[in-house]
């Protein structure tokens, strides 16, 4: 699981949780893939993400150095932050672990890097 | 000493070659296992022979537990002790014969090896009795005896089928009670009903007796004996081989059991009336064991195997008359009749869970190796996706919708495990695509963060109105305001597709009663392949085959059943609309209603 897909996971559909988001993050397997850098594709991402959350979820897998809390304007001249941006949006994986939602405190696992968030019928709002 | 040199330069071959396209890391320090290079399921070595080579040639070792892939020309030996490996390899490599033509076996050791075996969570279907030793040796070959016959009796689909008392009617799955046969059941099996009755199961005397003969490699499709015409227990009585039976439960629960050769089974309560079971068309059958791990009894489906032989089965039942009065909904024929769109969601919940999702983790495989292509029109819509898109792709099965683009984020979302592994390998190396497994009801995803969503082929698998607009209006919810879906659907028009056979359209018509399955009071039809649709609610049989198995690859016994609701026209542009969506584009290709809506 990349931690842009984390960005939009959330819990909501379970009954009684209102927002379920954002999801803690438990990683015991964490990798860092290669992958190529594009830096307009991810100036265009920057802005549809929850700054916030990907921060908060950055550093709970110990890969948020270099990340500022809150994003400053004109974040697009900086080719550096643009970069640090990309590893953990893209390189970085969870492979195995477990998402908790921050109200219920259902766990998802996350294994082989696939977080699995099916629910049972009687779980459903 | 040249003969030694050879086999040293072999194995190391060898060795690199596994390494290189296998993965497999052979080491030249002896440990407890080894892995035989060139002998394995694919190859015909079977566990027999390993032991039969350790029993003849009198090295005195624990026999090692052996592990082969489906598919696969290497196989794996897992010895007690590293001294035994180290045994059998000094007395065996390079010496023994791999196969017939006297090819030598290769052999390296290895650190590890794979582990396949898979725990079974769930216990054995209530009402499910298995009498192990019912009957002698002895008996057991009077019985075939009896009822063993020549191949020219009726030939149902390569199984050879045989009644007593009543003819079992495969279209209609039921008896004629106005038309019993001369031949009632043989009072050889009268010894049966008295054995059970001082077991303390009064069952009382069946009156109907279906004789299966399989040979190794044919199964049955997975079933639930009808609720109506027969009664409350079915027993069924194996003779010549062992086999596993699996059973499958609309809760999602799938349990093999072990029937062995000359055991009862008695089918009651739950296990007569709401579990579907089967036999999978094969040679051989897992080997399941019983362990007990921190004190609580486990079973475990190995990756062991033992190959079957020829298994005659006797079903005795109990015919009646009149609606079912069972107390199981899902499977059960005589529940009020409701139009498919009515569906409660709980039985459209299980239907589902049935003919949809276990039948796609059993297929995973072969449909992938189907499917290799994309859609022409969906990737002209993923190649007009503008740079910097959230896209998700729901219902990705193995993935093949998305496209090597590094400028937009693609999130596959589904529900089989099986596609979705194959999916993960081919996103492998695109940078911004990742896999969720998440079930498109209840997608967790947050609101309005798509700027795309593509739903191919999925919104059909949906069994009533109501849950398929719910499908759609999650595709509304995930969208950004603005932001555009596609998505498609079967039609029930075939007309325009390649999808019809002419020569199998003319069959068809002069076939007589179409076979219905009832599931949830829904009589749901069994599709022809290749024909034209003549209802929107009915079960499309899946043909399974091997995939990287040469043998039994036509066997049409290997029939799955999915669940599809079939479009008519305009019907997939009202829901949308109902979603709050609005029209872009309709259109008819290859067979599927395609539209392209947009959020307002």
């Amino acid at each position: 699981m990349k931690l842009i897909t984390h960005n939009m996971l959330t819990s909501k559909c379970l009954k009684g949780v209102m927002t379920g988001y954002p999801l803690a993050i438990n990683a015991t397997d964490v990798k860092v893939k290669e992958v190529d850098f594009n830096p307009e594709f991810i100036t265009r991402v920057i802005p549809k993400l929850d700054w916030e959350v990907l921060w908060v979820a950055a550093n709970s897998i110990g890969h948020g150095e270099g990340l500022p809390k809150t994003l400053e304007p004109k974040f697009e001249e900086d080719e550096d932050l643009l970069k640090r941006v990309h590893k953990v949006l893209l390189e970085v994986e969870v492979e195995e672990g477990n998402l908790t939602c921050p109200e219920s405190g259902r766990q998802f696992p996350i294994s082989k890097g696939i977080p699995n968030m099916l629910l049972t019928e009687a779980e459903v709002q | 000493m040249d003969e030694e040199k050879k086999t040293e330069r072999k194995r190391k071959r060898f060795a690199a070659r596994l390494k290189s396209s296998k993965g497999i890391t052979c080491t030249e320090v002896p440990g407890p296992n080894l892995v035989l290079c060139n002998g394995g399921q694919a190859t015909g070595l079977e566990k027999s022979a390993i032991f039969s080579l350790i029993k003849e040639n009198g090295i005195s070792i624990t026999l090692p537990k052996y592990i082969a892939e489906k598919g696969e020309t290497y196989s794996f030996l897992v010895f007690n002790t590293k001294e035994d490996a180290l045994l059998f390899y000094n007395t065996f490599n390079g010496k023994a014969k791999a196969d017939n033509k006297g090819t030598p076996l290769y052999m390296n050791f290895v650190e590890t090896v794979p582990n396949k075996d898979i725990i079974c969570p769930h216990e054995n279907p209530k009402g499910l009795l298995l009498l192990n030793d019912f009957i002698t040796q002895e008996e057991e070959k009077a019985f075939i005896k009896l009822f063993d016959w020549n191949p020219e009796c009726n030939n149902l689909k390569n199984r050879l089928v045989k009644h007593f008392g009543y003819e079992f009617r495969y279209g209609s799955n039921d008896v004629d009670l106005s038309s019993p046969l001369i031949e009632k059941i043989p009072e050889e099996c009268d010894i049966l009903w008295k054995r059970l009755e001082e077991k303390g199961f009064d069952v009382g005397v069946p009156d109907q007796l279906t004789v299966n003969k399989y040979s190794p490699g044919q199964g049955i499709p997975s079933h639930v004996d009808k609720h109506s015409p027969f009664g409350g227990t079915i027993l069924s009585l194996s003779l010549g081989s062992d086999v596993v039976m699996d059973w499958k439960h609309h809760s999602g629960k799938y349990v093999p059991t072990l029937v062995q050769a000359r055991s009862l089974l008695v089918m009651q309560d739950e296990a007569r009336y709401d579990w579907q079971h089967g036999i999978q068309p094969r040679t051989w059958d897992p080997v399941i064991e019983n362990r007990v791990e921190n004190s609580t009894k486990i079973k475990v489906i190995t990756s062991d195997t033992v190959p079957r032989e020829t298994r005659i089965s006797l079903t005795f039942r109990w015919t009646r008359s009149g609606p079912c009065e069972c107390e199981y909904k899902t499977l059960c024929d005589s529940v009020e009749k409701v139009s498919a769109d009515n569906l409660e969601n709980e039985v459209a919940s299980n239907l589902e869970e049935l003919h949809v999702h276990q039948v796609y983790e059993q297929i995973a495989g072969h449909f992938s190796t189907t499917r290799h292509k994309p859609w022409p029109k969906v990737v002209e819509f993923m190649q007009g996706v503008p740079p910097g898109s959230v896209v998700m792709d729901l219902g990705c099965g193995n993935g093949k919708n998305i496209l090597r683009r590094d400028d937009i984020v693609q999130i596959a979302g589904e529900r089989s495990s099986g596609l979705l592994s194959e999916c993960k390998e081919h996103i492998h190396g695109i940078g911004a695509a990742d896999c969720v497994r998440l079930d498109l009801l209840h997608a967790m995803l947050r609101d309005n963060t798509a700027d795309i969503v593509i739903c191919i082929a999925v919104i059909h698998h949906f069994s009533s109105q109501a849950r398929r607009l719910q499908a759609v209006s999650t595709i509304h919810r995930l969208l950004r305001k603005g932001g555009r879906a596609l998505i498609t659907v079967w039609a029930k028009d075939q007309t325009k597709s390649n999808y019809l056979l002419k020569s199998k359209q003319d069959q068809v018509n002069e076939t007589q009663a179409e076979t219905q399955i009832t599931v949830g009071g829904v009589n749901l039809p069994v599709h022809e392949n290749r024909t034209q649709f003549k209802h929107q609610d009915l079960l499309v049989p899946w043909k399974l085959r091997k995939v990287s198995e040469n043998k039994l690859s036509n066997n049409p016994e290997n029939t799955l059943l999915r669940y599809y609701h079939v479009f008519e026209e305009g019907e997939l542009d009202e829901l949308c609309k109902q979603a709050n969506f609005t029209i872009e584009n309709s259109f008819y290709e290859e067979g599927n209603w395609c539209v392209v809506c947009k959020k307002k």
